[in-house]
């Protein structure tokens, strides 16, 4: 039977009642009765016409649902007459839920929603490296080995990614280009919006969409058509729907591409090696197994296709292998992070279930006259117990719904403030799993928060409870909302400390040597090897613009290279230290704050081959010799194959990465070696963002074709270092902030209530001569006794947990004892405000009213 | 309830749905129409409790047995008729069988031959 029907019978089902008592009566008329009498009989005879109505109805709605219906209303009813109770809680609940919700969403797009590719549990990264370089990359040659000869793999795609010049409509612009060998799209899997995917052995470029829109303007002209990419022309293949979203790895060990979404893809062909060819491209590898085959066997598969083509064909690549699952390299290093987050946000939720407990609690023992009166008249202890239950989970649907706002708005910021902190974020959405997610919370906290009263109640005895004219108080209750208090005061205190530990750290780590003041130096990336011509005008306009103090160019060492010490015992090539190697001008070290440590830096010009190191190189390379005067190997200079030697010692510094410790670093002098990609630095006398777009324009009339881009001034590029570590902090600090604000309603609810409770007491008290002082002083040491048993513990279960963050605490220990004290101290300082409020009402009381309101 | 009801035997669980069946036999009828059929038809011995009537009524609609439609009384008024579904004629002939075999049976057990 259709929902329709039921709807159609039960209608009508008044007027049906109504008709067949206008008939009796009119039956009861025809036999003689007055039309008064008539329809009295008529109702007589009928009966009970509600109880009739209930029982059809009963035919079709079971029993149970209409009372379920009737609890909602009931518990709606009795939330309106409690407004303050009930947005406290509903408050409460959205905090906790939405705050869990947001997280998850995030953990549902980084850790569980599949990669948008083919098959993506069969996708894997397969990487080369040495142990003396972090560097993940293959060689041309391997990957080609592996396409020929694996049986294990399906597909082998190779990409590198890096900055192009893109002529756009008016104007050149620096855009994120993903440089893939043809397989890449059978694993990707891409379908273009506009015109087709480049074909095999094509040099042609697909645009994202985005791209297409910001930098064509949509013209869908251009498809079919050639653009300029880095100065030479290249069609235009195809636009990528706006639904491609192929997640890739950062670009290895480049510096000069700021994180965001690829703006294209460009076509390459994979080529055998040129005979003495002395450069070897390298790429970053993909590739899908066959169904059944694991990593393991693939892995060795590999390892013994490179091993035999090296021995054939010369030119071993990096020495060790890697294959791991594709998901693993993308976002493996954000899981630890996020399931701690995870376990933070749970812990606020456990507080917010803590806190909504206790004030339905107080609530139960203020209505208990009321329970016992409808258990007096016949409801049964089940049925109220449901009532119960059923508020709780009517306040945790609507906390749930209005946390669903609140993961929205949480989630809208965490993607405005550091959408790149953690790899995938941005694909974060409040999608079908995440709903699910706040719905199994909502209940499950209901059921939670709504046992611990109920469980009051069961126990309740209604004869005393009607016949206590004092005050209603429920068995246990008091001792029960103690110890809620307690449990969340520990649980905040946990929070508290973990998130201070994570700040302190992300202070340490972000404070800037005495004297760097990155706020004051600007940087800008030009790209594509510049000429030195070109580089030396932009220095020379650079420091003729007014308030510029110093500017200078780095490669910021984006290449490494081997180190040879003149005179040290001869080993293989391969077994040589690798360094960052960068080329540097003569107003580098000033303008980006690098202090001579020892000789000096670089004049404007050196006519003669020369290099400076940093500490970390000195350090490790020349323990307790002076390497001032020592000569090292430069192996790309213009005179290839010479020594040069040191003259000066410059000072670690991170000048770009934070998180990175500091590499020993060669610096030679830009005019010295092959122009390659550069960083300007200036340091300004006063605020560089208001003398950017002068520099900028000065720039920009050197030469149309090349973009500057991301102007930001270092301490910009400092902080974006640290975004994950900003994300994981700044998430934290919000969950402690939220904990502590919780735990201090918490205290506040029970002092307040048991004031209100003890008022005669007090009454009675000051009746007798008692101090208000005294008053206040009960009062507050009846709420710190419950902080303080709460921190204790606290500081029990944060000695145990926070070592589970240690490998993100940086220059801290996870026991420190200052950070201890001090989030415990925050803690303390809530709490007294906390009791402040009802210890002055308490003190406050009139003895006389207070006795005589009976 | 009256004294002159007194003669009256109330129906037995579950016989009104057989009755009610057996009423829209003949034709559509009204609610009213059909308590006062059965009635009628036993002599005013069976008396219908008219406030499970109704009950009844949906309980059939439910299970397919009967089904109803609007029409319009002697009076001019908006009414509903309720009709028997062909799965209600069979279902009538299932109860009706059942009915007669209990009957039999009790009566056997009643007046041993």
């Amino acid at each position: 039977m259709t929902w329709r029907a039921k709807r159609d019978s039960l209608n009508e089902l008044d007027q049906d009642i109504r008709d067949h008592l206008d008939r009796e009566t009119a039956a009861n008329v025809a036999r003689g009765m007055t039309p008064d009498a008539a329809h009295a009989a008529a109702q007589r005879a009928f009966g009970n016409i509600l109880l009739t109505k209930e029982a059809t109805r009963a035919v079709w709605v079971p029993a149970w649902a209409d009372q379920l219906l009737q609890d909602v209303r009931y518990a709606i009813r009795t939330f309106r007459r409690t407004p303050g109770f009930s947005a406290v809680v509903i408050v409460t609940l959205a905090l906790g839920i939405g705050l869990n919700t947001a997280v998850f969403s995030v953990v549902n797009a980084v850790l569980m929603r599949p990669l948008s590719y083919q098959q993506p549990e069969r996708l894997v990264w397969i990487a080369t490296y040495d142990d003396r370089a972090p560097m993940e990359v293959v060689i041309g040659p391997d990957v080609l080995a592996w396409r020929d000869h694996a049986t294990t793999i399906e597909r082998v795609a190779a990409f590198s990614i890096g900055s192009e010049r893109i002529a756009a409509r008016d104007e050149v612009v620096a855009a994120r280009i993903a440089t893939v060998s043809n397989e890449f799209w059978d694993l990707a899997g891409g379908a273009p919006a506009l015109g087709r995917l480049p074909g095999p052995d094509e040099d042609a470029i697909v645009f994202s969409h985005a791209f297409f829109e910001r930098a064509f303007g949509a013209d869908a002209s251009i498809v079919g058509r050639p653009v300029a990419v880095n100065g030479r022309q290249v069609v235009v293949a195809g636009v990528l729907p706006a639904s491609f979203g192929a997640e890739l790895p950062p670009p290895v060990g480049a510096s000069q591409l700021p994180p965001g979404p690829m703006d294209g893809y460009h076509a390459i062909v994979v080529q055998p090696l040129a005979p003495n060819s002395p450069q070897i491209r390298l790429f970053s590898v993909i590739a899908r197994l066959k169904a059944g085959v694991t990593i393991e066997r693939a892995a060795s598969e590999l390892a013994a296709i490179r091993t035999n083509r090296a021995r054939v064909e010369g030119r071993p690549g990096p020495p060790r292998l890697r294959v791991i699952p594709y998901a693993d390299k993308l976002v493996g290093h954000a899981r630890t992070p996020l399931l701690i987050l995870l376990g933070a946000v749970l812990l606020v939720l456990g507080i917010a279930c803590a806190n909504v407990a206790n004030l339905l609690l107080a609530r139960a023992s203020a209505r208990r006259r009321e329970i016992a009166i409808r258990v007096a008249i016949g409801a049964g202890r089940g049925r109220v117990l449901r009532q119960f239950m059923v508020e709780s989970l009517t306040l945790a649907v609507v906390g749930g719904a209005t946390g669903l706002l609140v993961a929205r708005g949480g989630l809208a910021v965490m993607l405005r403030l550091v959408p790149y902190a953690v790899p995938r974020l941005t694909e974060a959405t409040i999608d079908g799993r995440v709903l699910g997610f706040a719905l199994t919370v909502s209940i499950g906290t209901a059921v939670i928060f709504g046992a611990i009263p109920a469980l009051a109640v069961w126990r309740a005895n209604p004869k005393e409870s009607l016949q206590d004219s004092v005050g209603p108080h429920v068995p246990a209750g008091p001792r029960m909302r103690s110890a809620l208090v307690v449990a969340e005061i520990a649980l905040a205190a946990v929070l508290l400390i973990g998130a201070a530990l994570m700040l302190q750290s992300l202070w340490r780590i972000s404070a800037p040597p005495p004297g760097l003041s990155p706020e004051r130096v600007l940087t800008m990336k030009f790209q594509s090897n510049p000429p030195h011509q070109y580089m030396t005008e932009v220095i020379r306009r650079a420091q003729a613009v007014p308030g510029v103090q110093a500017a200078g160019t780095s490669s910021n060492g984006d290449v490494r290279t081997r180190l040879q010490i003149e005179g040290a015992p001869d080993v293989p090539i391969q077994e040589r230290p690798l360094v960052a190697l960068s080329a540097a001008s003569a107003g580098y070290a000033p303008a980006i704050g690098m202090r001579v440590v020892k000789g000096r830096w670089f004049a404007e010009h050196e006519p003669q081959p020369i290099c400076v190191i940093n500490e970390s190189l000195a350090r490790r390379h020349f323990a307790g010799q002076d390497p001032i005067g020592r000569r090292l190997f430069l192996p790309t200079g213009p005179q290839s194959g010479d020594f040069a030697p040191i003259v000066g010692v410059v000072s670690d510094l991170r000048y770009k990465n934070l998180e990175a410790p500091v590499e020993p670093e060669l610096f030679v002098h830009y005019e010295q070696i092959p122009p390659f990609a550069l960083n300007l630095a200036i340091r300004t006398a006063d605020d560089p963002v208001r003398i950017a777009p002068s520099i900028r324009a000065s720039l920009a009339g050197i030469d149309k074709s090349r973009p500057i881009f991301n102007v930001q001034t270092l301490e910009g590029v400092l902080i974006d270092s640290v975004a994950p570590r900003r994300f994981n902090v700044f998430l934290l600090t919000t969950f402690a902030g939220t904990a502590l604000l919780l735990a201090a309603i918490g205290i506040y609810g029970v002092i307040a209530f048991s004031v209100a409770q003890r008022t005669r007491e007090i009454g009675v008290r000051m009746a007798l001569g008692a101090e208000r002082r005294a008053v206040v002083s009960m009062v507050v040491r009846q709420g710190m006794r419950i902080a303080a048993a709460g921190i204790a513990l606290g500081i029990v279960a944060a000695l145990a947990l926070t070592r589970m963050i240690a490998g993100l605490l940086y220059e801290i220990a996870p026991t420190d004892p200052l950070t201890f004290a001090v989030a415990i101290g925050a803690l303390a300082l809530a709490a007294l405000a906390a009791c402040a409020g009802p210890a002055v009402r308490a003190s406050l009381v009139d003895p006389i009213v207070a006795l005589r309101c009976e | 309830m009256s004294t002159e009801d007194d003669e009256r035997i109330e129906l037995l669980q579950g016989t009104l749905d057989l009755l009610i069946l057996q009423t829209l036999r003949l034709g559509p009828a009204h609610g009213h129409t059909i308590m006062q059929a059965i009635q009628q038809s036993s002599d005013e011995v069976l008396r219908v409790e008219q406030g499970s009537l109704y009950p009844a009524l949906h309980r059939l609609i439910k299970r397919g047995w009967i089904a109803f439609e609007h029409g319009t009384s002697e009076n001019n008024r908006r009414a509903k008729f309720y009709r028997l579904t062909p799965k209600g004629r069979k279902q009538l002939a299932i109860e009706t069988s059942k009915w007669e075999r209990l009957a039999r049976a009790i009566a056997r057990v009643l007046r041993p031959a």
